[in-house]
């Protein structure tokens, strides 16, 4: 039973974006179909007409066949490569796009909210403040899909240089006091005093660090902990974070990496956030030569964690 | 020769996008600020050679000769090669960076990620004042 679903041809095309008659599998299948029909044919014709002309041509046949099927299924795959990459560039063009309206709302919105405010009704500020989150948070987007298009074309380009990882986590800790405090979070940090530089792209890995943290703050309900770890160990310095939060549930553990993944939790307990920024700080992490993972229990909590390795070659 | 230390300082702003010329002109001019604008590239070159401003934001795209030529152009003048030139632009890959400092750009900002506040602080510091 396991075969005939991994053949079905209809889920493959819906997958690829092709129409049925595209879909590899079909074609194959096809292929399959014929060569065994040609088969048979030259079999049965070859009981009548026993001479070697007739063998070399049902041969010749049955290798045209083979020959234009598979062109075919190149052709298609060629296809949904294409239009893959073209989905791909459209993303990092639309998001430029929008970037046009963001920075002329970005602005407005400051100067409406600093220098223009005298005349503005409390309520009116208030209606402004809203809009300017709602502001950033788009253009939270639209940089993750930036991001993203750029992971998906490998032209996401990496700085090299020299970081200091405790500094960028006390740094992130401090961005998420605020939010942490008001929902009654607790961190903790477990670190060395000192940690060998690493090469990578400082910014990049702020963003990293800060996915881990918010994700954490934000996954905890009402009061909660979390717990930060850091050690180098291994030609490795390795981060650890815990919370005791809203974990994830079983059935969409094998999904957390992927885009737009939000948790059913994450939509129910409210939280804001892309759903990009595990993907995009995963493919963050592996492109510095390290790796990412975590454990999770509905209802207990969650700890992921990720390496970076010491590069012994800090020569630049 | 008594040099006035009150003495505005003049920023060129060359940006095509006019909702984002008058935001940057009322907040620099609200920072003390003189401002020149342009609308496009050749503009721009034209007000930099002919009013020699104490700095240049320049936007990448740009109708009639974008960025990148209005910066070879303004720093192959003898007269206003020492312009400082803040890129001010949406476009964000590292190339692009690395292509604007390798012609003599000071700094680059990518404008939807930076308020005006912070525009105003990074001209303040090319200008050290």
């Amino acid at each position: 039973m396991g075969f005939i679903r991994k053949f079905n041809i209809k889920q493959e095309a819906e997958d690829l974006g092709v129409s049925v008659w595209q879909a590899p599998s079909f074609l194959f299948f096809l292929m399959g179909l014929f060569i065994i029909l040609v088969m048979v044919v030259i079999y049965f014709i070859s009981q009548f007409y026993d001479s070697p002309e007739v063998l070399v041509i049902s041969e010749s046949i049955v290798v045209v066949v083979i020959f234009s099927i598979g062109n075919s299924i190149i052709k298609s795959m060629e296809q949904i490569a294409r239009i893959n990459k073209m989905k791909s560039e459209f993303v990092t063009i639309a998001s430029h796009q929008l970037k046009t309206p963001l920075s002329q709302m970005n602005w407005e919105l400051e100067l409406l909210l600093s220098k223009n405010q005298s005349g503005l009704s409390e309520k009116q500020l208030e209606i402004a403040n809203t809009i300017r989150q709602s502001q950033e948070t788009m253009a939270r987007l639209v940089n993750d899909l930036l991001d993203v298009a750029r992971i998906d074309q490998g032209r996401l380009v990496l700085n090299k240089e020299k970081v200091d990882l405790l500094e960028i986590i006390d740094a992130v800790i401090n961005n998420n006091k605020i939010l942490a405090k008001s929902s009654n979070v607790e961190i903790s940090v477990i670190k060395p005093k000192k940690l060998p530089e690493i090469i990578g792209d400082k910014k990049r890995i702020a963003v990293v660090v800060d996915n881990l943290i918010s994700n954490a703050v934000k996954y905890i309900e009402e009061k909660g902990f979390v717990e930060i770890k850091v050690e180098e160990g291994d030609g490795k310095i390795n981060v650890y974070v815990k919370d005791n939060g809203v974990g994830i549930p079983d059935n969409q553990q094998n999904s957390v990496f992927q885009k737009f993944f939000r948790s059913n939790n994450a939509v129910r307990y409210q939280t804001e956030g892309t759903g990009l920024g595990l993907y995009i700080s995963k493919n963050i992490v592996e492109q510095l030569g390290g790796k990412m993972w975590f454990k999770s229990i509905e209802g207990i909590g969650s700890s992921f964690w990720f390496y970076l390795p010491i590069n012994n070659d800090v020569n630049r | 020769m008594i040099f006035t230390s009150m003495e505005k300082k003049k920023i060129l702003i060359i940006e095509d996008d006019s909702i984002l010329q008058k935001a940057l002109q009322e907040f620099l001019i609200a920072e003390g600020f003189e401002t020149l604008s342009a609308l496009d590239g050749e503009e721009g070159v034209k007000i930099g050679k002919e009013k020699k401003p104490d700095l240049i934001l320049l936007d990448i795209i740009l109708p009639k000769m974008d960025g990148y030529e209005v910066l070879k152009a303004m720093k192959s003048d003898e007269s206003t090669k020492n312009i400082p030139i803040i890129l001010l632009t949406n476009l964000g890959s590292l190339n692009d960076v690395e292509k604007a400092l390798g012609l003599g750009a000071t700094t680059y900002l990518i404008k939807a990620d930076y308020k005006l506040e912070e525009v105003a602080k990074k001209i303040k510091e090319v200008l050290n004042i």
